[in-house]
């Protein structure tokens, strides 16, 4: 299962990875599907901080320099990992927000999002975990 | 009116010049050895080693975070101290250590303070301040719009770059350019205590924020005295009730922002009851306004901001105090700075900049302020009635290097070249060749910066 999380399909007479990233957020979390790019924005960019029913939103992301977070930016926020951490550093060094949670690796972030109520995070997209909602993006 | 170093209107020589570095704030002596001042601050180093293993937020419980940053700058000048005896010596008197922590017990409330050590020069002594500690309650609602309210003490929203002015991984450069971000009114413009509202609308065509704060500046401290009135006198300076505010506009994607700041701030001079040569009880009102641009790419950024203030004393000249100048003025001036920076290999940035201050837009070229014409004999009594024209502007042109070591430990290198020393705070060196007595600075300087800086 988790070998098959970390396969990377290589396109033929290309060294690129072709790899596809999904949001995905705890079971049962009242969220309106399909979630609006400049909402997804919001959120991982710590200024959002409640689902529509009122609990909290845990944000879950991977390092700065992780290719599954590089990609997730890029493909799925349209932002560049380093506006990303522009944000956050502007939030938690002036008092007036938090930065998400980091974790080490895409099989934490899978245990952490099935485990956690109001959880958000990304993981490839072969991933299947009962406790997971894969969150479409408009 | 004319800008006017302190000197020319003080009679007697200011206690602050002397042959010894003197800490204003406390009152006494002060060592400017970093040795010294290392093992005072031991402990504050250890903490923060401790948790910069962690590389990571330093996550109690779910919803406390506990972050910090560590900062070590050296200068070297040609001419004019820099934070320290800087000139053909590597000073190593600015030191900046942080760390802050905020807890969320509801998902609306949070709660969150920093604790900040500064040395800077011979001013800032690194006694740990409370730099913000506020409450934040907002809320809500339509999905797209949020509304909230901070109060306590509040970095002010202004410009860019002033809500984390003092943490390196945030700043272009070592100094923030210094035309609109003046390191000698630091103090006076990073936070002050009172209430901020905020709203919040999120729509496809990107974010808009307003933010308007009501309270009072922190403003009896020697820079800011010093900025304001060009002296350290007895009297105290309080602040009245000022308003800050800005309006940002940004792009969901990050790419561009636009921001307008202005600031309305006031305070008034108390004279002391000594009978001391000193202004009469008046007023300073200190309003500037920032227009802010941003545009980013992948591997550019590109950023412009231009700053007018209006500068305004009052009721300050005393007929008991023989002054050559009047002490009341208005001041219109302006600043502003173009800076492209280029991440051009993972890790790896280079930047450069063009910063210019006029603090008067009537005199630029400093002509009309100039006061150089006193005979040898004359200044050799008093070598501190002495105006030249380049202390009316400053010109500056910065190109660095910065290279992440790692997500946590960054190290940054910068070279200046400056015609002009009216961003040169007074807070230099307060030794014989401190950059109080204008006679001893120079036009044309080069400033070459090195920077390590640790966050977590």
């Amino acid at each position: 299962m988790i070998i098959l999380l970390f396969s990377i399909q290589l396109i033929t007479s290309s060294t690129a990875f072709c790899e596809e990233v999904v949001v995905a957020v705890h079971k049962g979390t009242s969220v309106i599907s399909p979630i609006s790019r400049y909402t997804l924005s919001a959120i991982f960019g710590m200024r959002s901080t409640t689902w529509t029913d009122g609990t909290a939103i845990k944000v879950f992301v991977l390092p700065d320099d992780s290719h599954l977070h590089s990609l997730f930016c890029k493909q799925i926020l349209h932002i560049f990992p380093h506006q990303l951490r522009t944000a956050w550093d502007r939030l938690v060094y002036s008092g007036t927000g938090q930065a998400p949670i980091v974790l080490g690796s895409e099989q934490e972030m899978q245990a952490r999002i099935a485990s956690t109520p109001g959880a958000i995070g990304y993981l490839p997209k072969e991933t299947f975990d009962e406790n997971i909602t894969i969150l479409p993006v408009e | 009116m004319k800008i006017l170093p302190y000197y020319l209107w003080n009679s007697t020589f200011p206690p602050l010049v002397s042959n010894f570095a003197y800490c204003e704030r406390c009152r006494k002596p002060m060592s400017l050895s970093f040795k010294k001042y290392f093992f005072k601050r031991f402990i504050i180093y250890i903490i923060l080693f401790l948790f910069s293993l962690t590389t990571n937020a330093f996550e109690l419980f779910d919803s406390v975070q506990v972050h910090g940053f560590a900062s070590q700058t050296m200068f070297m000048t040609s001419g004019n101290n820099m934070f320290g005896p800087s000139i053909r010596n590597p000073s190593f008197a600015f030191t900046e250590l942080g760390i802050n922590g905020s807890w969320s017990p509801l998902p609306n409330l949070r709660l969150s303070m920093q604790l900040l050590s500064r040395r800077a020069g011979d001013w800032h002594d690194g006694s740990p301040v409370i730099d913000f500690g506020l409450f934040d309650y907002s809320f809500e609602f339509d999905g797209d719009y949020r509304l909230g309210v901070r109060a306590g003490r509040v970095r002010q929203p202004y410009g860019l770059y002033n809500d984390t002015r003092d943490v390196a991984f945030t700043r272009p450069s070592i100094l923030l350019p210094q035309s609109i971000y003046l390191e000698g009114t630091r103090d006076f413009t990073i936070s002050a205590d009172g209430v901020m509202i905020y709203g919040e609308s999120r729509k496809p065509w990107g974010n808009l924020t307003l933010e308007l704060f009501g309270g009072y500046a922190r403003t009896n401290d020697t820079d800011t005295q010093f900025s304001f009135l060009y002296a350290n006198y007895n009297g105290s300076l309080e602040p009245n009730p000022s308003f800050v505010g800005r309006l940002n506009y940004e792009t969901y994607d990050g790419s561009l922002r636009l921001a307008l700041s202005g600031a309305y701030t006031s305070m008034t001079y108390n004279p002391s009851n000594a009978p001391l040569p000193q202004p009469s009880k008046g007023s300073i009102s200190f309003n500037p306004i920032v227009l802010s641009a941003q545009y980013n790419t992948e591997n550019w950024t590109f950023s412009s901001e231009y700053q007018m203030n209006y500068f305004q004393r009052s009721g300050l000249d005393n007929p008991l105090y023989a002054t050559t100048q009047g002490l009341d003025f208005d001041l219109f001036g302006q600043s502003y700075y173009f800076q492209a920076a280029y991440r051009f290999a993972p890790k790896w940035e280079l930047m450069a900049r063009y910063d210019a201050m006029y603090p008067n837009s009537q005199d630029i070229s400093g002509k009309t302020t100039e006061f150089t014409s006193l005979t040898q004999s004359a200044l050799a009594q008093n070598p501190f009635y002495y105006i030249p024209a380049y202390s009316q502007y400053a010109k500056t042109w910065t190109v660095g290097l910065r290279y992440d070591i790692s997500p946590w430990m960054m190290v940054r290198a910068e070279y200046n070249y400056v015609n002009g020393t009216a961003w040169l705070p007074a807070e230099g060196y307060l030794g014989p060749d401190g950059n109080q007595d204008f006679s001893k600075t120079v036009k044309y300087w080069d400033m070459f910066g090195f920077l390590v800086s640790l966050r977590f």
